[in-house]
């Protein structure tokens, strides 16, 4: 999306991006086949695309986990959250690499089909215990990793903003949130069968710094969400809602502030305060973290166009946002919270100079 | 705070923020790099073996069935081989090679090897042929009886193990293990010999009978109680019991 009606395609910075994910894809396949190469020479070609395109995935995939967080924290990860999604599918081509090889060498040329047998190779150790200990050991690991392949599935298939424009955003995020039910998945299915067969310490010690790392991300950026949450909170008042001071907002730029419970979008626009509702109805992205670009109020995370004084994309676009009544008294910034219909024009409380 | 702000479908990135990316991108590259290298050097170095693939050679010599299917083979020179015979797959010896017991035959197939063992793919059947009674001297490969033992180790299927996978071993390879086994693959007892090096037990029934294994024992620890036979060159164990031996139940 653009103000200026062109359609977005392969720009300069989409295809530098894309080139960089490519290079990446080669560099940590490459060293991986190198290494192991002269490591273990005797392993057999199956082998190592097996276990490459498994690490490698498993690895975008702590990397698509963390950007989210990485750019709530420190706003300079933004170019690296704006394409996420070419990552994504890239993971599950990658792990998709790794299904069909594991299932063609392993389960395939038998006396059973080897879609049934991937289930059913070992079925009697499907039981929790085992002898009075967990089963751990010997509990099968690969129907967790046809779990988790078709989840990346489903959102790969559903990643074009058609899919986004025709389930809805609400719907679609919620679907893509199971990315996190993926990760547990592929995480149990590695400490099943890989951690079962290799014996070396450091890879447990690995998987669980990945997922240290994923999970302090995401909770440092809840909490510093919170710290904010509560500070706004603080200021409110009955009706109109004290909001922050003037000069917090800064021209051209936007805040997010707290009314009633509600996160609302301040945006300082050629003298004007005006206010939209914080969710991006394009991904839900925090539009209170973006900034005025050529008249509009642009989404941080993928640039979606609004007008701040009546929360309507630019024609021919039909996204539109709920607005709110916003008053100027003294040096602070008041906001009705009950939200206007969307695309409710206001005239936005002016700035006068002190 | 920078005044930069990030837009994806701008053509040219901010130059403060585009310097950071590439600063960031680097870092990222290095970490790649680094835990791939870790990844690949921790693994479990894999053992030797071949597997001539899609390589047709031409073997003859006297067909045994029992206790397991094996091709004894004179060369030129004089000496004499055994190699054990399965099918193409997951699968033992092929149905087209069964009830040849004792027969000269000729056939060809993809060698398996590692170090000594030798093993024989016959995927083939159209060059199969049964050219009548055995007319090497020995009616059987000769035996030696060496004592009665009981050995802890894992139960591979031969195939994989002589050379087919590399590595053919533990639970990553457990399901194949038992697609092996149940498809008629010679079970074998790895254990480990006074040296410390992996040595293969080939695994029959007592007194030359075949062995009727349970597959989904595959990959796993077993406990195996018999008499080993030294089959001229390839040890065997006749089992008299079997039980798990990693803590499991069955």
């Amino acid at each position: 999306m653009s103000s200026t009606y062109r359609a977005i395609d392969w720009n300069r910075q989409k295809r530098l991006y894309d080139l960089t994910l490519l290079g990446f894809l080669f560099l940590g396949l490459g060293t991986f086949f190198a290494v192991s190469l002269l490591h273990s020479p005797n392993a057999t070609a199956e082998t190592l695309i097996i276990r490459g395109c498994a690490a490698t995935a498993l690895m975008l995939l702590h990397v698509i986990l963390c950007i989210g967080p990485l750019a709530r924290l420190d706003t300079s990860f933004l170019p690296l959250l704006y394409n996420r999604r070419h990552l994504g599918v890239t993971m599950f081509l990658l792990a998709l690499v790794h299904g069909v090889f594991s299932v063609a060498q392993f389960h395939a040329l038998g006396d059973e089909n080897p879609l049934v047998s991937v289930f059913t190779a070992y079925q009697r150790d499907y039981r929790l215990l085992d002898a009075g200990r967990i089963n751990g050991a010997h509990f099968p690991f690969e129907p967790f990793g046809v779990a988790a392949l078709g989840i990346l599935f489903l959102m790969a298939a559903t990643s074009h903003d058609f899919w986004l424009r025709t389930l809805g955003a609400t719907f679609w995020k919620t679907m893509h949130l199971g990315v996190y039910a993926a990760y547990g998945l592929i995480l149990v299915h590695v400490a099943l069968g890989f951690l079962q067969s290799e014996r070396a310490y450091l890879y447990p010690v690995l998987l669980g710094l990945g997922f240290a790392l994923v999970a302090g991300l995401h909770l440092l950026a809840a909490l510093q969400e919170a710290r904010l949450d509560r500070e706004q909170s603080r200021l409110n008042a009955e009706g109109f809602t004290g909001t922050c001071q003037v000069d917090e907002v800064v021209e051209g730029c936007g805040k997010v502030v707290i009314a009633r419970g509600q996160r609302i979008a301040l945006f300082r626009h050629q003298g004007r305060l005006y206010a939209t509702s914080n969710v991006c109805r394009h991904q839900g992205g925090p539009i209170g973290e973006g900034r005025i670009a050529e008249g509009c109020i642009t989404c941080p995370w993928h640039g979606w166009n609004y007008r701040p004084e009546d929360g309507r994309s630019p024609p021919p676009f039909q996204e539109v946002l709920a607005t709110f009544t916003t008053r100027i008294v003294g040096d602070r910034v008041w906001v009705n919270p009950t939200a206007n219909p969307p695309g409710t024009r206001c005239a936005g409380g002016a700035v006068t100079s002190s | 705070m920078s005044d930069e702000f990030y837009i994806g479908y701008h053509n040219k990135c901010p130059p403060t923020l585009a310097q950071r990316t590439r600063r960031r991108v680097t870092q990222l590259a290095v970490l790649v790099v680094g835990l791939m290298s870790l990844f690949a050097a921790l693994q479990t170095p894999a053992e030797p073996g071949v597997f001539e693939y899609g390589v047709g050679r031409s073997f003859e010599g006297v067909l045994y069935e029992r206790p397991l299917p094996l091709l004894r083979s004179v060369s030129k020179d004089g000496s004499m081989t055994h190699f054990l015979l399965v099918g193409a797959g997951k699968h033992g010896l092929p149905a087209f090679a069964r009830g040849h017991d004792g027969q000269y035959v000729r056939f060809r197939g993809s060698l398996i090897q590692k170090d000594a063992n030798v093993m024989i793919e016959l995927n083939d059947p159209n060059s199969f042929t049964a050219l009548g009674p055995g007319t090497i001297p020995e009616e059987s490969p000769a035996q030696a009886v060496i004592q009665d033992i009981t050995l802890t180790g894992e139960l591979v299927d031969t195939k994989c193990y002589f050379g087919v996978m590399r590595p053919a071993t533990g639970k990553g390879h457990r399901a194949c293990a038992v697609r092996c086994l149940s498809g008629g693959v010679p079970p074998g007892l790895l254990v480990r010999n006074p040296e410390g090096n992996p040595v293969v037990l080939l695994l029959t029934g007592p007194r030359g009978q075949s062995l009727q294994v349970d597959p989904e024992w595959g990959a796993r620890r077993i406990r195996a109680s018999g008499r080993l036979v030294w089959n001229e060159d390839t040890p065997r164990l006749e089992i008299v019991s079997l039980s798990l031996a990693d803590g499991g139940g069955e």
